[in-house]
């Protein structure tokens, strides 16, 4: 079986969210830990797009910042093209795999320097990676890419400051391929954008991934978005993955009751004047998750197992009243 | 929909101008617009950032932060103008007859107060009430808006409850002295979407039963088609199309309207490419001629570039747009 481009295996990662050493012998308490990100797997496929989504405190964006390594993972290894970038990652094979991954941020607005002219943004990573000969070279790409994203050529010259969001994201894009990458994180890449320019940004990153392959890992909590954009979907609560599903499947038949219940709960404009049942409750806090299955406090169908015994991910979900075959009645 | 004719709208706002004063001259941040809201109404405002919508809300409760100020039209809160009255009397009205809901509950609640006493504070500015009953009210408030055990929690501090639950406080708060009109601004933009359906569904519910009119400010289309009854949407400070949410959700007339509604990804729509409007919102300091709206309409002809329409009735909605004044002149 040929390899997935992206294969993330058990990834981990704990925060250490104790307080100061001095409060600790003073006032008594243990260390504390915080797992952002519990034993995560999952692969994408060279040219297609994977979407993880869930609540803040989810640690989807914890897994973003492992893939491209701005985190170094507890736990369990990332493979991008069969290299390895795991706790022990070192070396030139990741230095070179540094090209081929880029990413988007959120705020437009915090990821550009406002110092800096937009033509020096953009050529940045070409610089950075020595991807140019010449400055002339150099210039072209710019040129080149301002284009790619729905710019001008003389937006070069300009500064941050003199665009408007959604052209600003359009910046960190340029950006973002000027070093020619193959999979590009997105982390929650349309969050700050109005919706008539999410439009518009949404559509650019589908062009541009027809026409270079590119992989996408896209963040998001927007459950619309992602079904417009993702291949495959994962849904991440409180650190694990309790579901992965293919394209518009899962939002056709959600199993997870976790996921269904995402999905009631969305305000969507099909939806007028809808009356639905409210989800009940909140994400419990991540320091002391309950135990068991993590969702059972707000389960329907939880159990005494569920209460228990962690569940463990089983073709494409993870939760003890699927496998039971309690789930399917409700 | 609760459209009694002879009910009196409880709040009337009437070409209202809204200019922020700078160096290189005024600029309209909101352009003469006029809507009713009835008791128990909710009116949804939406539009993307910089349409005023925001702005619109603040010059309701009177708190347009300067340079801006109201320069024209008038706001009438049960029949009663309030857009001219003094900061002290203003202050009276706010939290008495208006309540309000933010976006961020952490800001809007005193970090080092208890809700307690947040919100008795706020009960006996505007009701005669002894301490006793006041806290009474509290606690009946805070099981109003679904806080488990109230008389226990009635003593923590805003930082010991969780986002979804500071936003029902809030609504605690902005309900306390039985407002006639609550302004919610964005009031789900910050919390997550299994708690945002909640916080939705309590504010209906609430203002349903108290017969409460909310003027329900938000940029979320899926927020506005399921708490709404009229829907206003706003574009460079000035409302393009008005009317009954199933209406304008549904069939939208105003080129603008009908662009960002197809622009919003659906849970149930299998289009492919989402309808794009080009270009974005222009600078209030730059607005276009005529229709602002024109440089980015694929409907735009000649007269739209140089005359601004003006909102006209279309059935149920009034519709500002050319294109169907047009129409009836060539018919």
């Amino acid at each position: 079986m040929k390899q997935d481009f992206v294969q993330i295996a058990e990834l981990r990662r704990t925060f250490d969210v104790s307080k100061p050493w001095l409060n600790r012998v003073l006032e008594g308490g243990e260390k504390q830990f915080l797992k952002a990100v519990d034993g995560v797997s999952f692969s994408v496929p060279r040219g297609k797009t994977f979407a993880l989504v869930g609540e803040s405190g989810s640690g989807k964006s914890t897994v973003a910042r492992m893939v491209v390594g701005l985190l170094r993972p507890t736990g369990g290894a990332v493979e991008i093209d069969g290299v390895k970038l795991g706790p022990q990652a070192r070396g030139g094979a990741v230095k070179a795999l540094r090209r081929r991954m880029q990413m988007v941020f959120q705020d437009p607005y915090a990821s550009l320097n406002p110092r800096w002219r937009v033509g020096r943004i953009i050529a940045e990573p070409i610089r950075a990676f020595g991807l140019a000969t010449s400055k002339r070279e150099m210039d072209m790409r710019v040129d080149e890419l301002l284009a790619l994203v729905g710019l001008h050529a003389a937006d070069a010259r300009k500064f941050p400051h003199e665009f408007s969001g959604g052209q600003r994201q359009r910046v960190a894009i340029a950006r973002a391929l000027a070093s020619k990458p193959e999979l590009i994180v997105c982390d929650e890449p349309t969050s700050a954008l109005d919706v008539s320019v999410q439009a518009q940004i949404l559509n650019l990153m589908r062009d541009l991934q027809e026409q270079f392959g590119l992989t996408y890992l896209i963040i998001s909590h927007n459950l619309a978005v992602v079904r417009h954009m993702a291949d495959q979907t994962g849904v991440m609560y409180l650190g694990r993955l309790v579901e992965i599903g293919e394209g518009r499947d899962m939002f056709r038949n959600p199993r997870h009751p976790y996921t269904r219940m995402l999905l009631q709960a969305v305000p969507d404009i099909a939806a007028i004047g809808a009356t639905r049942t409210a989800v009940q409750g909140e994400i419990p806090n991540p320091i002391t998750p309950p135990p068991g299955c993590t969702f059972h406090p707000r389960c329907p169908l939880a159990n005494d197992r569920c209460r228990r015994e962690a569940p463990a991910m089983r073709a494409g979900v993870a939760c003890h009243a699927v496998e039971e075959g309690r789930g399917e009645a409700a | 929909m609760t459209d009694i004719p002879t009910n009196e709208p409880v709040l009337s706002v009437r070409d209202l101008h809204v200019d922020f004063s700078t160096r290189r001259g005024a600029l309209k941040a909101i352009d003469g617009i006029s809507f009713d809201i009835a008791p128990g109404e909710v009116l949804g405002v939406v539009g993307e950032s910089g349409a005023g919508k925001s702005v619109t809300g603040s010059a309701v409760v009177g708190l347009i932060e300067p340079p801006g100020h109201i320069s024209g039209g008038e706001i009438r809160l049960a029949g009663r103008r309030i857009d001219n009255l003094g900061a002290e009397e203003m202050r009276r009205v706010r939290g008495k007859e208006i309540g309000m809901i933010f976006q961020d509950p952490l800001t809007s609640l005193n970090p080092l107060y208890r809700i307690g006493d947040q919100l008795t504070e706020t009960i006996r500015t505007h009701l005669p009430l002894s301490a006793r009953a006041a806290r009474a009210r509290a606690i009946d408030l805070l099981a109003d808006v679904g806080i488990p055990a109230p008389e226990q929690r009635i003593d923590s501090y805003p930082h010991e409850f969780s986002g979804g639950m500071r936003q029902r406080v809030v609504i605690a708060l902005a309900l306390a002295a039985e407002p006639k009109l609550v302004v919610a601004d964005e009031p789900t933009t910050a919390l997550d979407v299994s708690v945002q359906a909640q916080i939705i569904a309590l504010i209906k519910k609430l203002c349903a039963e108290r017969g409460t009119a909310v003027m329900l400010v938000t940029h979320d289309m899926g927020v506005i088609a399921e708490t709404a009854d009229q829907v206003a949407v706003m574009y460079a400070g000035r409302i393009v199309e008005k009317g009954p949410v199933a209406d304008i959700i549904g069939r939208p007339m105003h080129p603008y309207a009908r662009g960002l509604m197809s622009a919003i990804p659906s849970l149930v729509s299998d289009a492919d490419r989402l309808v794009q409007i080009p270009g974005s919102m222009p600078r209030l300091a730059s607005l276009p001629d005529g229709c602002a709206f024109h440089p980015r309409c694929d409907r735009c002809f000649d007269i739209c570039t140089t005359l601004r329409p003006e909102p006209e009735p279309r059935g149920a909605r009034r519709v500002a747009c050319h294109l169907y004044t047009h129409e009836e002149m060539a018919s």
